[in-house]
């Protein structure tokens, strides 16, 4: 909620709200956005509160400020429960930390006026803008950075900004700081957190009949992640949908707070710079700062993906691939990196042109118009590295310079521990997304017609990474944090490549096992599996009433070949010693459908190639464009509830299972921000 | 009031849905000409299995561009680009078109993708093998879109070059042979006179 007050030299109110009525309201003096976001200022009631943090986490403070027209800001204060943020701090006299100095900034529209001012006095949001398109011409975004405060409890913040007519704009928000209860007990040294990404109750279940199948309905065996002694339900809506994307899906787990879609470690603002938005401190830079724990992230994505760039990066541009490598490598010492392993090289190689369209010869895709700058502000409050526009920049030899192991495939990341284990460790092993467990399985037994295609031949699978990542960070005495994704079960169920998903899960839960043992010998160690999301509305809906070879005579038997109820019977598959299953190609196989759709031709059969993943730098041209032309003039054609062509992420609550010192924590319906306050109660105060 | 202002936010969307291919490029909003599969002429168009090069020309695959597996330091030339410098070769793949618009260059792309515009700040879809392909003379018309595979024959050049219009920076370029540049020619002067003709009201 946001007034203006004319008291004193300015008009009187009442003339002000006639001027207001006549100037319409796009022209009446407000703050128009007030930040950390609160239902105080969005709809004037006090709860839920949006924003909450744990006793010392940093975030920051941003007001936009519609001004009246003509008018300009000239002085600001935020005010928290009635005391100035910005109070400097003296000593005998001496002036040691001027917060209104350092820490703050001022930004209007400074682009050309005639781009970006329209007709109407609004921005226009242009190339070349400094704001975004809709705001009064005069907008003034006011930033404190880098704020914290350790009280526990709902506090009040109040932002004021004065024009140059003496008039004062305010508006009220709030915001919570989560107590930790000290001396509870033991704490949690060890931090993992496996995030497979889309995966939602029917993934886990497909994963669990395929690798250990089921008699007479009794599963006869568990997953690891279904050893796990507590479960509970995540709500996992972002700040401005009730289904996310990755980002906010991942981060809200380690910040506590709500993300916008798209973004990582910030939330919305006005500015059109993807990097300047206002932060908040993640897990991983917390538990670094307070106990120096290393952050390690492992993924079969590319490095620079929502999920890995959700633990450590602050933009709210999830595809701003350089920029994002660049601050995974510029901010290690503020969160504590020590192992980045996943795909994504193409990031990492100079590019001293700037241009991708091609790349250069060696494929950097680096440009300068997604990499990052950040202000004084920014660099004074956070502690952070400025950044620079270098597509030019050797990161691969930069990160071996500051003391990084390099493997660039499954052979270089058994070579890197020839000498010992290192202490840190990058490992880049495809040039984007890494190739899927059903790929790289079907290389390893010999057929590598898929990963040759791509140039991968040798890249290591997800439970030999992590038990690399494992080894590396445990050589830490202060602990770590580790996110461990399955990224491609949410790429595959998007695709709705059923065999391909089934066995993403199948390659997390052998990922799952390794954390598992190694949290059996370091009990000090908390191991949480769970999703960003659920992708697809997958459901199993039965099996195959016919055989594989049936199946094949005729692929397009659809609905006439689905075996429901007791028709579905139990889906036999065979395991073979590499822990995966010798053919998704049985008789009777199990069925999936999907509730978020869009239109596929279903043959029911395994592809022989991937659906096509157009950031690969050889995407095989067998790989079928999307699931809207695959198997096209061969299969059953299912008409679609979504629009686009791919499968999209669902609302639907998602499981979480806990493991280790604290698990006891996580039972129950919890939305996904808990998950950080319980994680903090843990690592920090303890787990009873 | 309220179904003006309706109709004012939706107009510009209402005006973007009507034009055929319509991209926002450097702010600015530009068109690409659509040819249709059947006006794609024999010189260009793959249809069914291809026959042998002719004499003195080389067959050269997009998957033989790079030695393969990937280096840990990303990709390299193969010997057999280098060996193809300033000779003559075959290619097929899918015309990319510039933006801005171009009359005398293009990409050839082993994927059918557009470039991203300006402002899109996601990853480029166009693969690091697609090669800058130069007509000798330019043809007088934005080169359109051309469905499905095209084949182009002309002498290939090994070696980063940057484009003086666009700034975009190539490491293999292909300037093609006479017949297949007088194709192009007249596909693109086709496409532009078609696309100046309004669309038929449905």
């Amino acid at each position: 909620m946001s007034f203006v007050s004319r008291s004193g030299r300015g008009l009187p109110l009442l003339t002000a709200a006639v001027l207001g009525l006549l100037a319409g309201d796009a022209f009446a003096a407000r703050i128009s956005r007030l930040t950390p976001p609160s239902e105080l200022f969005a709809s004037g009631e006090e709860s839920p509160v949006i924003a909450r943090f744990l006793p010392g986490q940093r975030f920051d403070l941003q007001m936009t400020i519609e001004p009246d027209p003509g008018r300009t800001i000239v002085s600001f204060d935020f005010i928290v429960d009635d005391q100035s943020t910005l109070r400097p701090f003296w000593v005998d006299g001496e002036l040691i930390h001027d917060p209104r100095a350092t820490l703050t900034s001022t930004i209007t529209e400074t682009g050309p006026a005639a781009t970006c001012i329209a007709a109407s006095g609004r921005t226009t949001g242009a190339s070349g803008c400094t704001l975004v398109a809709g705001l009064a011409g005069n907008a003034t975004v006011i930033s404190r950075r880098a704020y914290s405060n350790s009280r526990a409890g709902v506090h009040t913040l109040r932002a004021i900004a004065r024009q140059d007519d003496g008039t004062t704009i305010t508006a009220t928000g709030n915001f919570e700081i989560v107590g930790i209860d000290a001396e509870s007990g033991q704490v949690a040294k060890n931090i993992v957190i496996f995030l497979g990404d889309g995966m939602g109750a029917a993934h886990r279940t497909a994963a669990r009949i395929v690798s250990r199948g089921y008699a007479q309905g009794k599963a006869k065996g568990l997953l690891a992640m279904d050893t796990f002694p507590n479960t509970g339900m995540v709500m996992t809506a972002s700040l401005n949908s009730i289904v996310t994307d990755s980002a906010p899906g991942m981060q809200n787990y380690v910040t506590g707070n709500k993300a916008n879609n798209n973004e990582e470690g910030v939330w919305p603002d006005d500015t059109r710079d993807a990097f300047d938005n206002p932060r908040y401190e993640y897990l991983s830079e917390y538990l670094h700062n307070l106990q120096g724990k290393s952050l390690g992230v492992v993924t079969t994505a590319d490095v620079f993906d929502a999920t890995p760039a959700s633990m450590a990066i602050h933009t709210s541009a999830r595809g701003n691939g350089t920029g994002i490598v660049d601050q995974f490598f510029d901010d290690r010492d503020q969160s504590g990196l020590a192992v980045l392993l996943g795909g994504g090289r193409k990031w990492f190689l100079p590019n001293p042109s700037d241009s991708t369209s091609p790349q250069p010869v060696n494929g950097s895709q680096r440009r300068k118009s997604n990499d990052y700058v950040l202000g004084d502000d920014i660099v004074n409050g956070w502690g952070v590295a400025r950044g620079a526009l270098d597509p030019e920049r050797d990161l691969i030899a930069e990160f071996r310079d500051a003391g990084f192991r390099y493997a660039a495939d499954k052979s270089g990341l058994d070579a890197a521990f020839n000498a010992g284990t290192p202490d840190k460790l990058l490992g880049l092993f495809s040039y984007s997304n890494m190739n899927v467990a059903y790929d790289k399985i079907a290389g390893r037994r010999g057929d590598t017609a898929v990963v040759d295609a791509f140039g991968f031949p040798d890249q290591p699978m997800l439970d030999e990474m992590t038990d690399a990542a494992l080894k590396v960070l445990s050589k830490n005495p202060n602990g770590f944090v580790a996110l461990i994704e399955g990224a491609s079960i949410d790429k595959q169920a998007h695709l709705m490549d059923t065999d391909r998903w089934t066995l993403e899960v199948i390659e997390l839960d052998r990922a799952i096992a390794v954390a598992k043992r190694f949290a059996e010998r370091n009990p000090d160690t908390l191991v949480l599996v769970t999703a960003d999301h659920e992708c697809s509305g997958a459901a199993i809906i039965g099996a195959a009433t016919v055989s594989a070879a049936t199946l094949e005579a005729d692929p397009d038997a659809g609905k006439g070949v689905v075996g429901i109820y007791e028709a579905a019977r139990f889906p036999k598959y065979t395991m073979a010693e590499d822990g995966y299953p010798e053919t998704t190609h049985v008789d009777g196989k199990m069925l999936i459908g999907y509730g978020a759709n869009a239109d596929r031709y279903e043959t029911w059969l395994p592809s022989r190639f991937p659906t096509r993943d157009t950031q690969q730098p050889f995407p095989p041209s067998q790989s079928p464009a999307n699931p809207s032309v695959r198997n096209e003039g061969a299969g059953y054609l299912v008409t679609g509830q979504v629009p686009g062509d791919q499968a999209a992420h669902t609302a639907t609550d998602i499981p979480l299972s806990a493991y280790g010192r604290g698990a006891h924590h996580f039972n129950g319906v919890f939305d996904n921000t808990d998950v950080f306050f319980k994680i903090g109660q843990i690592a920090v105060g303890g787990a009873d | 009031m309220p179904a003006l202002s309706l109709l004012r936010r939706l107009l510009p969307g209402l005006i973007l849905a009507a034009l055929p291919v319509f991209v926002h490029a450097h702010g600015e909003a530009v068109s690409i000409p659509s040819v249709a599969a059947r006006d794609v002429p024999r010189a260009l168009a793959v249809r069914g299995e291809l026959g042998a090069p002719p004499r003195g020309v080389v067959e050269l695959k997009f998957g033989e561009l790079f030695r393969m597996p990937v280096g840990p330091l990303g990709l390299e030339p193969s010997d057999k680009l280098a060996a193809l410098d300033g000779r003559r070769v075959r290619m097929v793949g899918y015309v990319v078109p510039l933006y801005p618009p171009a009359e005398d260059r293009f990409l050839l792309s082993p994927l059918a993708v557009d470039i991203g515009h300006e402002d899109e700040s996601l990853a480029d879809n166009i693969p690091p093998s697609a090669v800058m392909v130069r007509l000798p003379e330019s043809a007088g018309a934005t080169i359109p879109r051309i469905p499905g595979l095209v084949q182009l024959t002309g002498t290939l050049s090994v070696g980063s070059r940057e484009d003086a219009a666009s700034g975009r920076v190539s490491s293999v370029q292909l300037t093609l042979d006479a017949p297949v540049t007088r194709a192009l020619r007249r596909l693109s002067r086709e496409a532009a006179r078609s696309a100046q003709t309004p669309p038929h009201r449905h």
